[in-house]
């Protein structure tokens, strides 16, 4: 910067540089051409926004729209950038600061002021205070009110049951009751109770897997209990996962797994898909299924709420 | 304009340029390059296409999917390819030289590999047609690469395969005619999204498995693939989707997720909002940063 001392004092004048001074100088080496790119560069953005007016006037292209005003934005832009940058003097220059602390009088003026409006102005103000505090009150009431209602209407039983009853016959996502050889083994259908196709709290994930004969080791297939919920092979899960209720719709046939899509819980269709990976808590309910006339039925609803868990959940 | 090409800008600059190509280059696959039609691309098979082959009622269409005579009784576009008798010879020696030796020479699986009998043609055509088969290695999942054979020595395995026992999927050849597309993509959100994802782009299963992209699958192989559910894909049989509802899938996939609209211009492979985040961030921020760096830099 400079050779001389700072100095505290002000010095009244501006200072004046040398007109040789380097810091005077613009940072171009040659400042006609960058002040060729800079009109240039502004020339494209004048007719870009000139161009964004035409496109947004004669057709609804956002594409154009945008390019244009993108374009216009970015000349104006890159012009004032390299005006500033390469144009003006490149300094740096140093301006001296004037001293802070204000004169005896203009301190002891302020004092008194302070300490008469702290005695006789503030307290006059009841009044206003009052009504503040009333408007205040009202307004955290009103504020309560969708936070109250967001509360209700109450649930009741809805999220303990499903339409999933006594003999509800499983139909597709169209409404066709599913038959007894729709699937092949390895198979996989979203299924829901006839009546309610479509439903996302009964959706019902339908899997075909091997039979199992008396001679194959004991039915690994579902826990204790749940040996008679399947028939033929087929066995069925709710769709809705336990953890946040996202379809577990991801069917790994071979390692016979489904997988949610949302937080890779993985659970295990022979052990009554049990989660064996993954945030969800409880294993996917099952539905007890039998074959009626060829057609699936469910035996019976589910023996308890589906999907992820709430405050009341037993 | 001058700083941007000094030292300490050059190699960000250089990194980023280099790391967005990269990024544009891995994650547009399917936007331009996907198979055009089954047996004439990249990863699909080359060489000879069927010929001598008949479908159950007609000759074998030289390209199949694009054959406008739907001739079979039910007309639901997708016609079982009866492989002639002469093919089970050659297929034989195919099937000793390269599947026997984890196979076994009657195809009934040992230790190593399972029992193909009465899996059906379609079967072994899709696992071999794809380059699935034979196997890179036993890792998780047979991957999908460019095949070792050709297509008539593909259905020549097949033919001898599906010679030891009945059943099983046949080869198929799918007519496109009639195809109802918005009924495919509402199939194919219905039953091919979940583990395929929408844009078809797959994605990852459980334990490293994975859904192959769709990307590259041939309207033969697509059909063989929902009909025999291959590796760890659910099967899905006629009495679930029926021919003229999995032709419908096939057309979906064979136009819209093979060929797909990017309004954006690029798809980035269609793999969500991480990819799209990724490129976002490191491109738009990085270039903005270089703006940064170009507009405060005085020296």
């Amino acid at each position: 910067m400079s050779d001389e001392p700072l100095t505290a004092e002000p010095t009244g004048a501006l200072p004046v540089a040398a007109l040789d001074d380097p810091h005077q100088l613009p940072y171009a080496r040659h400042p006609a051409r960058a002040q060729a790119v800079a009109v240039v560069s502004m020339t494209i953005g004048i007719l870009g926004c000139i161009g964004f007016g035409i496109a947004y006037w004669i057709s609804d292209q956002t594409q154009w729209e945008a390019i244009t005003l993108g374009l216009g934005l970015l000349g104006l832009g890159f012009g004032l950038t390299a005006w500033g940058k390469y144009l003006m003097a490149q300094g740096p220059f140093v301006e001296e600061r004037h001293p802070f602390n204000s004169s005896e009088e203009e301190v002891k003026a302020m004092t008194a002021a302070i300490t008469q409006r702290g005695g006789i102005v503030v307290g006059r103000r009841k009044l206003l205070g009052g009504l503040f505090a009333i408007g205040s009150l009202a307004f955290g009431v009103v504020a309560a009110f969708p936070l109250i209602r967001s509360l209700g209407p109450k649930p009741g039983r809805s999220l303990f049951v499903t339409n999933w009853k006594k003999n509800s016959p499983l139909v597709t996502v169209d409404g066709r009751p599913v038959h007894k050889n729709d699937l092949e083994v390895g198979g996989v259908l979203t299924v829901f109770p006839k009546g309610f196709a479509g439903s996302s709290p009964d959706q019902t994930i339908l899997l075909r897997l091997e039979e199992l004969t008396p001679e194959d080791p004991p039915l690994s297939l579902a826990s204790p209990g749940r040996s008679d919920w399947t028939a033929l092979g087929y066995v069925a899960y709710s769709k809705m996962c336990t953890h946040l209720g996202c379809p577990v719709g991801l069917y790994q046939q071979q390692t016979v797994e489904l997988v949610c899509p949302c937080h890779q819980s993985i659970f295990n269709v022979l052990a009554g898909a049990v989660p064996e990976f993954g945030p969800a808590p409880r294993p996917l309910p099952q539905l007890p299924i039998k074959v009626r006339d060829g057609f699936l039925v469910a035996q019976d609803g589910y023996n308890q709420p589906i999907g992820p868990g709430f405050w009341e959940r037993p | 304009m001058r700083s941007l090409f000094r030292g300490r800008f050059l190699v960000p600059a250089l990194l980023l340029v280099s790391v967005g190509l990269f990024g544009l280059l891995v994650f547009s696959p399917g936007s331009s390059s996907a198979a055009s039609d089954s047996g004439s691309s990249g990863f699909a098979n080359s060489g000879s296409s069927g010929a001598g082959l008949k479908t159950s009622s007609g000759q074998y269409p030289q390209t199949p999917g694009i054959s406008s005579s739907p001739q079979s009784p039910s007309g639901d576009g997708i016609y079982n390819v009866a492989l002639p008798k002469s093919f089970i010879a050659p297929g034989q020696a195919l099937f000793a030289a390269n599947c026997a030796s984890c196979h076994g020479s009657d195809a009934s699986g040992t230790a190593r590999a399972p029992n193909l009998q009465s899996l059906g043609a379609g079967t072994v055509d899709f696992w071999v047609s794809t380059g699935r088969m034979p196997l890179a290695d036993s890792s998780i999942q047979a991957t999908r690469k460019p095949p070792r054979f050709n297509k008539l020595q593909s259905l020549e395995i097949s033919a001898y395969v599906q010679s030891l026992a009945p059943g099983g999927v046949k080869v198929p050849t799918v007519d496109l005619s009639n195809a109802n597309v918005g009924n495919g993509a509402r199939l194919f959100t219905l039953n091919c999204a979940a583990c395929h994802t929408i844009t078809g782009a797959g994605d990852a299963l459980a334990n490293g498995a994975y859904a192959p992209s769709l990307h590259y699958a041939a309207t033969r192989q697509i059909v063989e693939a929902v009909r025999s559910g291959p590796g760890n894909m659910p099967r899905f049989g006629p009495g679930n989707i029926s021919n003229a509802d999995v032709r419908d899938i096939t057309a979906y996939v064979h136009s819209y997720i093979q060929h797909p609209v990017n309004r954006g211009g690029f798809g980035l492979g269609g793999i969500g909002p991480v990819g799209e985040g990724f490129v976002g961030l490191l491109i738009g921020v990085g270039a903005l940063m270089l703006v940064c760096f170009w507009i405060g830099d005085r020296t």
